[in-house]
């Protein structure tokens, strides 16, 4: 009894102890987490570790660390960069094989969790900007050996905050042992599938692996557009193509292959590759993510240029620096300094066939496949990364789908989904005029608020807005505001994004405001 | 407990209760302690509403085990603090969520976002941008060769250092500078050491030290470029508004973004709340307007299709070889429980390849005998053949397996009474077996019900909803059911996180719910009283 009893109160003791140790061993919980994770890593690979270090002979004591979270195709090769890097520079990197990043990291990155960087392709980039979670990078001499395009990809509001390394874009492929000379109008195709349909040598010309990104190229060459540009180049999301006359064309061409037999209606994607794989179609449109599995499989093949001029969509592939890194700037010199050389970005291309982005290593580039594929890109348009895409999607693929199951024409389809989209990307407030400044706290509750109801203003019969109201006697500011937001607005002279109107009221009475849409200039007028 | 006893108690006995009450002691300190670590550990973190349901936690422990008139809460503490937390915080997380504007462009707190928006630096007009090499001396002091775009070189030494001359120029010789190469760099500077760009980098503070003259400190602002840096915003916490001292623009807080009066917005902004905005968007999105009641329709038949066709097929198994004669049943049970032991996920993808209509292998079957071609994944009532089809497929073993446990639970003694009155077999079944057996499936039933009404897996995995209503505005498919659809709305597409309208949706969807199952309580209950008074 006695013995137990002691060996309680050791216990006991003991347990004291350690509460009382708890919160003092706890200041710096964090940095404990990577430690870990850096074990587990270096465990998990333990092949490339013990190559390396043997020759060096000694163990490097890493004196810092970055981690990476890569994709599965990315993963392999920074990890094979890590024993170097270790043994030049003293620092580890510890690269996690993710998927789902972008989720991922906007949730683990403000929590302090996240990685020093990440993989992602420009498109899905955007919303992690806007939300603060990346960080801008400065390649400094190194921006002039990155392709132009892929550049511009990355960049927010003049600011770069990826440093891009690959881009993709769908190519034309084909079956060479049915076709010899890629055909270079939709013409062609359909005579050349014809002819083989007829021999009984393939079911169908041609399959699509996909009712939008995956037809793009074909819409495109018909004049169908997704969205149109402004001045700058950039996305206009208020100038939606769905149900553009080109999309329409494409409709009824798509259809009209159908009933001849010319163009499988499966549009589903695994079907889609399974059919050019076996050789049940002659010709086929998807990106080089699809070359290891052609390769693989033996199928003789090779890569074009859209019949007629089309254009597919380019995603940028990039590196990308966690704004809440502690390592910013490391992460950046490991970017700059060891990831944007030739040696390391043609590994990236060995493992996963993607045209670099790196113009040193496009140049040394000897893969064909990818040579056609980065032709066939030539012309491409970059994927829209602004928010408004994320709601054509659905529509814009189902329009397809309705067309090829007959449930509706091609233009009944293309204007529906033209409806749908402009109304999901609007809101109530698309097509408010409203006059935001410091004078609408005097009428409404509001100040400097574009969606303000009580301050919108009348659309005239003489194509004027118009809106009366009684201000008390005070100097204002005053600007017109479309839609309800800010992305719209005019000052002084009809300026866009100019600066505030300004004007007295000298005292208490009606004062008239006329907007004119055409010249955006607001007409103040005062009894 | 045993002190209860103190009448009869013997010397044993108390030491043995003693014994006992110093055991319960010595484990709630042990699991306070353990607890008041995760606490301490969360509260570090700030993560403040968790440790709150962590406080509670412990203190309801405690009570539990320390305060006799409580301790009948000892058996359900556990099951009390799992409860608060697993169940009640992420419910009363996602409310609060549905009242915020977390998701793209509000994803941090405003601490963070303050801190972000005042880290972003300007070059001054009359400032410079340089190239730089750092030096490092073995007490950790920082040198920086400097080159401006005119070709001027100098050394600078942080403000912070001692001694006047803060800048001084290039010269071997002087200030134990060695050797100069080409682009005008000291190889060696001594007592220092010349580091690359890579190992410069590696530590986190050179970005903060400030070089030169203090009225005119150059920093490092990214591994090629150094420059003499100024705050670009300045916040202002009374008001909370950022002042750009550029231009000396303001900016205000509109519910989590900083806003200049000119409209022009800083990013990134930050989580707020703000009210009842994502239910009204949710309320008047085209989302509601649209095809909602196609889908809720779809919903309540699917779930009780599904019920009744799986409860169908695995009652009519287990009464087959309930057969006392039936021979090799045994054998059979096994391989029709094999179904539910293959993971339903791989189960839907291979009944999906199965009936792909062009490659699968009943189209071809279906081609080579009847030669029809059905296409099940876009004609609406195909597809949804399929997808019951695919589910009475996966759960049949499950209510074979219930049944016919609770078949042999009904006494034979009724049997033999009923064909002593000359019950046919169908009718015994209609009159004996389904009413007793429904007594005790009853509540089973009902969460089958529930479980299908939310079988977001299956819809989601089998064809994503597919195929798609043509009148519909939103995108939303024949096959979706309420759960599969607001997942679309929400978050499919590329369209990113929207945790906060995503949270409202699901409190919107929580009491819709909450209601079906109140009134699928009266049911139970019903089924109940029946079961008393059989």
């Amino acid at each position: 009894m006695k013995k137990r009893f002691i060996l309680l109160a050791v216990i006991l003791i003991a347990s004291f102890v350690l509460g009382a140790c708890a919160p003092e061993a706890t200041p710096e919980p964090e940095t404990e987490e990577p430690v870990v994770e850096e074990t587990e890593e270096l465990v998990e690979e333990p092949e490339e570790t013990e190559e390396v270090v043997e020759p060096t002979e000694e163990v490097v004591e890493p004196s810092a660390s970055i981690r990476i979270w890569a994709d599965e195709q990315r993963a392999p090769v920074l990890s094979e960069l890590a024993p170097d890097f270790l043994a030049e520079y003293g620092v580890e990197l510890v690269v996690e094989n993710i998927s789902g990043i972008r989720d991922q990291f906007s949730v683990a990155a403000p929590a302090g969790e996240g990685p020093d960087i990440i993989i992602l392709a420009h498109d899905q980039a955007a919303a992690l900007v806007a939300s603060g979670l990346v960080a801008p990078i400065d390649l400094g001499p190194k921006a002039d050996e990155f392709v132009e395009e892929a550049l511009n990809a990355f960049t927010y509001e003049g600011e770069l905050y990826g440093m891009p390394y690959a881009t993709e874009n769908l190519g034309f492929f084909y079956n060479t042992d049915y076709v010899e000379e890629p055909p270079t109008t939709w013409d062609e195709v359909y005579s050349i599938s014809e002819q083989l349909i007829a021999d009984g040598t393939v079911q169908y010309g041609i399959v699509l692996a996909g009712t939008s990104y995956d037809a793009y190229p074909w819409m495109t060459s018909q004049g169908g557009y997704i969205f149109g540009t402004d001045e700058n180049g950039d996305y206009d999301p208020t100038d939606v193509g769905v149900g553009s006359e080109g999309m329409i064309q494409f409709g009824e061409m798509a259809l009209q292959w159908v009933e001849d037999g010319i163009l499988s209606d499966n549009t589903d994607n695994t079907t889609a590759k399974s059919m050019f794989l076996n050789g049940d179609v002659a010709f086929f449109m998807n990106g080089p993510w699809e070359l290891n599995n052609l390769r693989e499989a033996g199928t003789p093949y090779a890569v074009a240029a859209f019949p007629d001029g089309g254009q597919p969509f380019m995603g940028v592939q990039g590196f990308m620096i966690n704004a809440f890194s502690e390592n910013i700037l490391l992460a950046q010199a490991f970017l700059t300094e060891y990831v944007a050389t030739q040696e390391t970005m043609l590994k990236f291309y060995e493992v996963d066939p993607r045209v670099p982005a790196y113009i040193p290593a496009l140049e040394a580039m000897d893969d064909p496949d990818l040579q056609a594929i980065a032709e066939a890109g030539a012309n491409a348009q970059p994927m829209p990364a602004i928010p408004e895409m994320g709601k054509v999607w659905g529509d814009w693929g189902n329009a397809l789908s309705f067309i090829l199951n007959g449930e509706k024409t091609p233009e009944e389809a293309y204007t529906f989904a033209q409806e749908a989209i402009v109304a999901a990307i609007s809101s109530d407030t698309t097509g408010m005029i409203n006059l935001p400044g410091s004078w609408q706290s005097t009428v409404s509750d509001c100040e400097w608020d574009p969606a303000c109801a009580d301050t919108a203003m009348e659309l005239g019969d003489d194509g004027l807005y118009y809106a009366t109201f009684t201000i008390p006697a005070g100097d204002y500011e005053i600007k017109v505001a479309h839609d309800g937001g800010w992305d719209t607005n005019y000052g002084v002279d009809g300026v866009a994004g100019g600066d505030n109107i300004t004007f007295t009221v000298e005292e208490e009475g009606e004062v008239q405001f006329i907007y004119d849409p055409e010249t955006h200039v607001l007409e103040i007028v005062q009894d | 407990m045993e002190n209860k006893n103190g009448s009869i108690g013997t010397v044993a006995k108390k030491s043995i209760s003693s014994l006992s009450s110093f055991i319960t002691t010595f484990i709630i300190i042990a699991v306070d302690v353990l607890l008041g670590y995760i606490t301490y550990q969360l509260a570090s973190m700030g993560y403040i509403p968790l440790t709150v349901v962590f406080i509670i936690i412990i203190l309801l422990i405690s009570a539990a085990f320390l305060i006799p008139k409580l301790s009948h809460l000892r058996w359900i503490a556990v099951g009390l603090s799992a409860w608060l937390l697993f169940s009640i915080f992420p419910i009363l997380f996602t409310i609060y969520n549905a009242f915020t504007n977390y998701g793209d462009g509000h994803l941090i707190s405003q601490t963070q976002a303050i801190e972000q928006i005042t880290n972003q630096t300007y070059l001054p007009e009359t400032g410079k941008a340089y190239e730089w090499v750092a030096y490092r001396s073995d007490d950790n002091d920082y040198l920086l060769w400097v080159k401006d775009n005119e070709g001027n070189t100098f050394i600078a030494r942080p403000v912070e250092s001692e001694g006047d001359t803060r800048i001084f120029d290039v010269v071997t010789g002087e200030n134990g500078i060695g050797e100069i190469d080409d682009e005008g760099v000291p190889v060696t500077i001594e007592g220092y050491t010349r580091l690359n760009r890579i190992l410069a980098a590696t530590d986190q503070n050179l970005t903060n030290i400030k070089f030169g003259d203090p009225e005119k400190t150059i920093q490092v602002r990214s591994p090629s470029e150094a420059a003499e840096l100024l705050p670009l915003y300045e916040y202002n916490p009374d008001d909370n508004t950022f002042t750009n001292q550029q231009t000396g623009k303001i900016y205000y807080d509109r519910e989590g973004t900083w806003t200049a009066r000119d409209g022009t917005q800083l990013i990134p902004g930050f989580t707020s709340v703000i009210g009842f905005d994502n239910f009204i968007e949710f309320a008047t999105s085209p989302g509601l307007r649209g095809p909602l009641v196609t889908i809720v329709t779809w919903n309540f038949i699917f779930a009780s299709m599904s019920l009744l066709l799986t409860f169908s097929l695995g009652l009519l198994i287990s009464v087959i070889y309930g057969d006392p004669n039936f021979k090799g049943k045994k054998l059979l049970r096994s391989f029709l429980i094999i179904p539910y032991t293959i993971p339903s996920l791989i189960t839907i993808l291979i009944w999906r390849g199965m009936l792909n209509p062009n490659l699968g292998i009943v189209n071809r079957m279906l081609e080579s005998v009847l030669g029809i071609s059905p296409d099940w994944f876009n004609v609406s009532t195909l597809a949804r053949i399929a997808i019951l089809t695919v589910n009475t497929w996966l759960g049949y073993p499950y209510w074979m397996l219930v049944t016919s446990g609770a078949l042999q639970s009904i006494p034979s003694d009724i049997y033999e009474a009923a064909e002593v009155d000359g019950a046919t077999g169908f009718q015994r079944f209609w009159r004996i077996t389904l009413p007793l057996l429904l007594v005790s499936v009853g509540p089973l039933m009902i969460a089958s019900f529930i479980f299908n009404f939310n079988n977001f897996n299956l819809i989601y995995v089998f064809i994503n909803g597919g195929p798609p209503i043509p009148t519909a505005t939103t995108t939303a498919g024949y096959t979706d059911i309420i759960i599969s659809y607001v997942y679309n709305l929400a978050f499919a597409s590329g369209r990113g996180v929207q945790y906060g309208y995503a949270s409202a949706i699901s409190v919107v969807l929580f009491m819709l719910i909450a209601v079906m199952s109140l009134i699928q309580f009266r049911f139970t209950n019903m089924w109940e009283e029946v079961g008393e008074n059989v």
